[in-house]
């Protein structure tokens, strides 16, 4: 729907009432109380119309990206002014509870003629498109870069284990049991992976808040982009910790099998 | 003799070497996905723009092109003053309109283009011929596969539908002449075009001549800026928009990926730089014995240097050969997650193989890596020599 | 006989703890070209600490040391790799050969960085290995081979570049009895061929089948003594 504001101080009155968001507030420098023209297309007449609220704009996903500005207008104002007679869009039907929802879409749609009733969730899943292919994206995304940081972890534990040679060749000579040295190690690997994961957590958290604080203040939305959940949290220490001790293990194995002098060099 | 050491130490932990290697080559496959994904997506769209040669595109004023239900009316009239531009080549209008297509009992909506043949740049005939007379249109495989028809068949078409009363609208009989590729559709979307006159007398847009959009090919060498300014004075209901123009509203909407591109693609060359950085610094750490042996027997310190270099560079050019054809093979996957993106066109390529860009980028990965090896090795064979040799044989 | 290495006034202090340590202190020695000289004294005694300066793998804190009229210890330290890669062959108590390669490997190492051709190198490692009695063992890497036979490995890689004086030091010290008197025996062969030879040894047997004896403690030399052929004293 196209609607243009002309903004010029009228002389008549306005007789309507008229809302804005707060973006286009921002950007046209409006305020409560100031008068503007509001046409359907550029340069047909139009109604001087009173701005009588700022509204600011929800926190929906399909809105990102674009750079529209809101208006709400009453709905027998916007038919006249686009020539639409009496023709609406859509209708939005509150109900008491979900029996409720489910009563009122079977009689809806028993009764109606040309037209259907869904119930709101499904609207928003037809509509957050473009949601599911961006997350989508995160996913095959993240399932990469859980893969790096495995490899990346792997491999730092490996090497953390394999620097331990002398001190296990020594352990080994003065008759402390493989069993032993094994646990010593693994436990080890797996307080360095603990250690890691509860830093990277904390990192976590502070980029994403940064990511939240940089988009929604270039998106203008109280949308929030990026969430740490408790599940998150779990799984990305869970993930640490089980590939620490799988590194250490694997590590450890070698080094216990391998004779104390031979990994002394002799 | 260094190439042998370098090889020999290399197999010598080869289970490390190998993950160095696995590593590198999973930051080089995102390194190179983030780099097509951050500059690519940019030359994909301009590529697409300019694919049929129109340098303007110019919308009602206000909006861009077919992002609102707006029109431009007196098509005629303004694509007679846009004629004494001389530097204009080709106007191609084009009006775009729900159709609606009854048959056997279910109704097909399509998106239509009315276009003027001659000089459309919104398709690419793939078989057939163009719709030259009044009742005819060309069709994509979405349409006519979701409509069951084929090139040949006829069609009952209109403008308007009202499902309450199950009534059409601007009612025609058409002929489809052809099969045709839409190029700025989203995947999967219906698409037919037919000659300009038809769907505005479908319509009912003959009487004020309205347009959607007016694309416009400049001479070769004329001022896309000069056209647009004065385009932008002399034709007072439309905004002209240049490629350059259209291309910073896209980065603007497309900003997030941009960013997340460079952000992760700079993660993955920290990570890849991290991941030889430590290798090499505890590799070296468990033989400055050997390094300080090779020192007392007369190797310089270059040639330590270059040995553990070459280690280096051995781990990250494997790597990122490897992440090559790992970054082309994800960036596959990640492009068919993306052009589902409803609203872009199906042609946008979101990680185009650029070569300059990626060599860039993966050579930008090997040196990091090679460089990684060389303050640690520097480091280890500027120790003295003799006290590193007492310390050894007290270990 | 001409001093084939002269070292003048050596000091050598070392800071530990905060405390100067003096490891050598005010040494001067003569090598005459082909000369066998064995080093003794208690542990400690800074013997190690004058090898590793008069083979230039560390400098001097005062003094000089001179090879062949040359004064190496104001070499800067590309020239120095390349004075001891050409002049000097070290042997160690710990034979350190490379244990990424093979036995022949270890001694061509040095000719590789001498820029040797890979033919020469071939031949002459094949003649090394000959030399200390190896040549069957030439594929084997340090771990396949016995203390001695490493031990023979590191003195043919000492001598690959044909220098003229080997610093060896402790060079029996982690073999038993039989295999230090291969080593021993080796090392008259090597002199007795013209290679200059100072050891730094606590075994007697091999201090005594040096030409020349020297004494030290607390980082100075005590007492020099030439001996005969046959190992006793002779001044």
């Amino acid at each position: 729907m196209l609607l243009l504001l002309a903004f010029a101080v009228q002389v008549v009155m306005p007789q309507r009432t008229i809302a804005i968001d707060d973006r286009l507030a921002a950007d046209a420098h409006l305020a409560v109380g100031d008068r503007a023209v509001v046409s359907a297309a550029p340069g047909a007449p139009g109604d001087t119309v009173l701005i009588s609220a700022i509204v600011s704009r929800g926190a929906d996903p399909s809105e990102i990206a674009r750079g529209e500005y809101h208006v709400r207008l009453h709905l027998d104002q916007l038919e006249t002014l686009t020539t639409y007679g009496d023709r609406v869009d859509r209708f939005d039907v509150a109900t008491r509870d979900s029996t409720a929802t489910r009563r009122a879409l079977a009689a809806i749609n028993d009764a109606a003629f040309g037209f259907r009733a869904y119930p709101s969730k499904d609207i928003a899943v037809e509509t957050s498109a473009t949601f599911k292919v961006v997350s989508r994206f995160h996913r095959a995304i993240g399932v990469i870069t859980i893969v790096a940081s495995a490899i990346f972890l792997l491999c730092i534990l490996l090497l953390k284990v394999e620097e331990r040679r002398r001190d296990v060749a020594a352990l080994r000579l003065i008759g402390i049991s493989r069993r032993s040295v094994f646990r010593a190690i693994v436990l080890e690997a797996a307080l360095v992976a603990l250690l890691g994961s509860a830093l990277g957590v904390a990192i976590g958290w502070l980029t994403s808040a940064a990511v939240n604080g940089y988009y929604q203040a270039f998106y203008r939305t109280p949308l929030r982009f990026s969430i740490v959940t408790g599940d998150i949290v779990l799984f990305a220490v869970a993930l640490s910790l089980a590939l620490g001790v799988v590194a250490g293990a694997l590590a450890a194995l070698r080094l216990v099998r391998t004779p104390p002098l031979r990994l002394l060099g002799r | 003799m260094r190439g042998l050491l370098a090889f020999a130490a290399l197999r010598g932990h080869a289970a490390r070497t190998a993950l160095a290697v696995l590593g590198v080559a999973v930051a080089a496959a995102m390194l190179l996905d983030m780099v097509m994904l951050s500059t690519g997506l940019r030359e994909s769209f301009q590529h697409l723009l300019l694919s049929r040669g129109f340098q303007l595109r110019l919308a009602p004023r206000g909006t861009l092109p077919f992002d609102t239900e707006a029109m431009i009316p007196g098509a005629t009239a303004i694509l007679d003053t846009l004629r004494t531009l001389g530097d204009v080549t080709t106007v191609s209008p084009v009006l775009g309109a729900q159709l609606h297509v009854p048959r056997d009992g279910r109704v097909t909506t399509t998106f239509a283009l009315g276009v003027n043949p001659a000089a459309q740049g919104d398709y690419e005939l793939r078989s057939g011929r163009d719709p030259n007379d009044a009742n005819e249109l060309v069709a994509n495989d979405e349409f006519l596969h979701a409509a069951g028809l084929q090139v040949g068949d006829t069609l009952e078409a209109a403008t308007g539908y009202n499902p309450q009363l199950r009534t059409f609208a601007g009612q025609r009989r058409l002929t489809i002449v052809g099969r045709a590729r839409f190029l700025y559709l989203s995947a999967g979307q219906p698409a037919v075009a037919l000659p300009l006159r038809t769907l505005q007398a479908m319509t009912g847009h003959t009487r004020d001549d309205a347009v959607s959009l007016f694309m416009v090919r400049l001479r070769d060498g004329a001022s896309v800026d000069a056209a647009r300014d004065w385009i932008r004075a002399h034709v007072r209901t439309v905004d002209a928009i240049s490629t350059a123009d259209a291309l910073a509203q896209v980065d603007d909407r497309l900003r997030y990926f941009r960013q997340l591109g460079y952000i992760l693609g700079a993660v993955s060359l920290m990570v890849g730089f991290l991941l030889i950085t430590t290798l090499m610094t505890v590799s070296v750490n468990e033989r400055v014995g050997e390094i300080a042996v090779m020192r007392a027997i007369g190797v310089s310190r270059p040639h330590v240097v270059q040995q553990i270099v070459l280690e280096s560079t051995v781990i990250s050019s494997a790597g990122t050969a490897c992440g090559l054809a790992l970054g082309l093979a994800t960036a596959r996957y990640l492009n068919a997650i993306l052009s589902q993106f409803p609203g872009l066109p199906a042609a946008i390529d979101f990680f185009p193989f650029q070569p300059r860009a990626i060599w860039t980028a993966l050579a930008l990965l090997a040196s990091v890596g090679i460089l990684a090896g060389v303050y640690p090795s520097w480091r280890a064979a500027s120790r003295p020599i003799a006290g590193t040799l007492r310390e050894e044989a007290v270990a | 006989m001409s001093a084939l290495l002269t070292a003048r006034d050596l000091y050598r202090d070392y800071a530990l703890d905060g405390t100067a340590v003096h490891a050598v202190h005010g040494v001067s020695l003569d090598v005459a070209a082909g000369e066998y000289v064995a080093i003794v004294g208690p542990s400690g005694c800074g013997k190690s600490s004058l090898l590793n300066l008069l083979g230039a793998i560390d400098r001097p804190t005062a003094g000089t040391v001179s090879f062949q009229g040359r004064d190496v210890s104001a070499l800067g330290d590309r020239a120095l790799t390349r004075f001891r890669l050409l002049h000097i062959g070290f042997v160690f108590q710990r034979f350190y050969l490379m244990p990424i390669l093979t036995a022949r490997e270890n001694v061509e190492l040095p000719m590789a960085e001498a820029g040797m051709s890979r033919p020469d190198r071939e031949q002459r490692g094949d003649e090394l290995l000959r030399y200390v009695g190896l040549q069957a063992r030439g594929r084997h890497r340090p771990t396949q081979l016995s203390g001695g036979e490493q031990q023979r490995v590191a003195i043919a890689r000492a001598l690959a570049n044909r220098p003229a004086l080997v610093l060896a030091d402790e060079p029996t010290g982690e073999l038993d009895a039989r295999t230090g008197a291969e080593i021993i025996a080796l090392f008259e062969r090597l002199n007795a061929d013209g290679t200059a030879l100072v050891v730094v040894t606590h075994d007697e047997e091999l201090a005594h089948a040096a030409r020349r004896l020297i004494h030290m403690r607390d980082g100075a030399i005590i007492t020099q003594e030439v001996l005969a052929p046959n190992g006793s004293s002779g001044a």
